[in-house]
């Protein structure tokens, strides 16, 4: 039988993802501090509080796609500046894909792979300009390639969440190019990015509750 | 530097900011869901509204303009961070309900500017009449990627007073558009604020220098140098000003002087002085002034320096009168 996630494992996800940003916030705001005014930890974790209670709240039979979607109106309700206007973004695009109550590994990928279209329409920040988009786009396709390489979804997400966290180690020795922290320049050397680094903690929380879901 | 302010839960100063704003100003301004500031008696309906969006933490900007001859609408976002795009949908909605359109002014700023772009798809898709004009005169970054300063208060004035006036939104966006095209803003820092919510400073600069350039939000900037006296200072900003605009012998500037937060009028003061006996050196026609706080960032000292080429008609609507909390004249 296929292996599937349906709006419980959802739920765990993004619980799980909420806790380990809440874990790591100081780390985060001092990152942003560095190249920052110094607010990503705790705006993070706003952020997550407000989606993780959102897909937590959200009817169990309700589409996920549509669940999606409303979570990440809600975040960019959370009035968290440009991280939680991409967060959302990220967000309303997974829910562009249409999932019905449960979603595959193959059904996943797509639906991570249309948020992260979704994000791409609104920055112009590549990687390589340290940002988010360091962590998110090896994230992203690395979870595709495992999943088109048939491993299980707990395995893709691993997989994804290892390269989220090199893609944000490697900011640390990128200049800044977008964002408040360009203005920075070679100021930036040295410290990984804020949103790269709260990007891998979202993918490492997605991958714990999946783990956590396949031992059980 | 360590953080030494009057608050209660971090958590909740931009909520309490604004009920204390609307409760000093009953008779001019009032809050409409949580963040968003609005006139407390608003506009005649068919009326042109102007609404911008923009962090908190800069008071009295932005919702310190809302009033009559200025803004109808502020929606507010957590400090240093763009409100959300469901709210500055919500505000536009609203203000069209009223008026015959909305003008969207927006300063150039990532969260901002995500925020307002989301927003706007939204309000075309539901074939609302909103205009958006982006503030981008922040001369320390190269043409299309500058920030948006305190010129925004300019903007606000002359399009505020033709949409009074019972001028159309495109007329509103075009006069909006002309002020911002011909502004151009250079801020300089001399000591950093620190961050209300992590008690952190929110950039570091050594006791002996400034920065010319910095951002409203301890954005870097490209000029680092020793302390300068308040002469040097505005001569070496008002030449960058003065040659990004192209002003020339006989132009009219407005000249704005914004405090950053712990910089005094009296410094204030003396750097008008020098502003003006150079523009009288240049034969250019200082025609209208402003000195005051119109966007701070905390307790960071230093202050932004705006001029801006006027015309008969700018002039003519800068004069008209305004009657918000922190920007009147009869």
């Amino acid at each position: 039988m296929k292996e599937c996630i349906s709006r419980t494992e959802l739920g765990r996800m993004f619980a799980d993802a909420a806790q380990l940003i809440r874990n790591q916030n100081e780390i985060l705001s001092q990152l942003d501090s560095q190249c920052g005014d110094g607010d990503h930890g705790t705006t993070m974790m706003r952020a997550m509080e407000v989606l993780e209670d959102a897909i937590g709240s959200s009817p169990i039979d309700r589409d996920l796609s549509e669940t999606l979607r409303q979570a990440g109106w809600s975040v960019m309700g959370a009035d968290g500046g440009a991280s939680s206007a991409l967060l959302g973004s990220f967000i309303t695009g997974m829910g562009d894909t249409e999932l019905g109550g449960a979603v595959d590994c193959a059904a996943l990928a797509k639906c991570l792979a249309t948020g992260l279209q979704s994000v791409q329409k609104r920055t112009k920040a590549r990687p390589g300009d340290k940002t988010m988009m360091d962590a998110l786009v090896p994230a992203v396709e690395t979870f595709g390639a495992a999943a088109a390489s048939g491993k299980s979804i707990s395995e893709a997400m691993n997989d994804a969440a290892a390269a989220a966290e090199a893609g944000a180690a490697s900011t640390k020795s990128l200049v800044a190019r977008h964002g408040r922290a360009k203005y920075l320049g070679e100021k930036t050397l040295g410290y990984a990015d804020a949103g790269a680094t709260s990007m891998a903690l979202l993918f490492r929380g997605f991958s714990v509750a999946l783990a956590a879901v396949k031992e059980s | 530097m360590q953080m030494k302010k009057f608050l209660n839960d971090p958590k909740n100063v931009v909520r309490e900011l604004l009920e204390g704003y609307v409760l000093a100003y009953p008779d001019k301004v009032k809050l409409s869901g949580a963040g968003t500031v609005v006139r407390a008696a608003p506009k005649a309906s068919g009326k042109v509204r102007l609404v911008t969006i923009g962090g908190s933490g800069h008071e009295p900007g932005l919702s310190g303009f809302v009033g009559k001859g200025m803004l109808d609408v502020s929606v507010a976002g957590e400090i240093f961070a763009a409100p959300g795009a469901p709210k500055c949908v919500d505000a536009l909605r609203e203000a069209c309900k009223e008026g015959s359109g909305a003008l969207l002014i927006v300063l150039n700023h990532g969260g901002d500017v995500l925020s307002a772009n989301i927003a706007m798809e939204m309000v075309q898709r539901e074939n609302l009449p909103v205009k958006m004009v982006l503030t981008e005169e922040d001369i320390s970054g190269p043409v299309g990627d500058r920030r948006g300063l305190v010129g925004c208060v300019a903007v606000y004035k002359v399009a505020g007073a033709a949409a009074e006036l019972g001028a159309s939104l495109d007329a509103c966006a075009e006069i909006a558009h002309r002020m911002a095209s011909n502004m151009r803003t250079l801020a300089v820092a001399v000591r950093t604020a620190t961050h209300p919510a992590t008690g952190q400073p929110i950039f570091h600069l050594g006791d002996d220098e400034m920065e010319i350039g910095m951002g409203q939000h301890g954005e870097a900037g490209t000029g680092r140098m020793k302390l300068k006296s308040a002469d040097e200072t505005a001569e070496i900003m008002l030449e960058k000003l003065l040659e990004d605009l192209g002003a020339k012998e006989g132009d009219e500037l407005l000249v704005l002087l914004n405090g950053a937060g712990a910089t005094t009028l009296m410094e204030l003061f003396l750097i008008f002085r020098r502003v003006a006996q150079l523009l009288e050196i240049k034969k250019i026609k200082l025609v209208r002034s402003r000195i005051g706080e119109f966007i701070t960032t905390q307790e960071q000292a230093g202050f932004q320096m705006m001029i801006a080429r006027m015309d008969e008609e700018l002039i003519r609507l800068w004069d008209e009168p305004a009657d918000a909390p922190f920007f009147a004249r009869p």
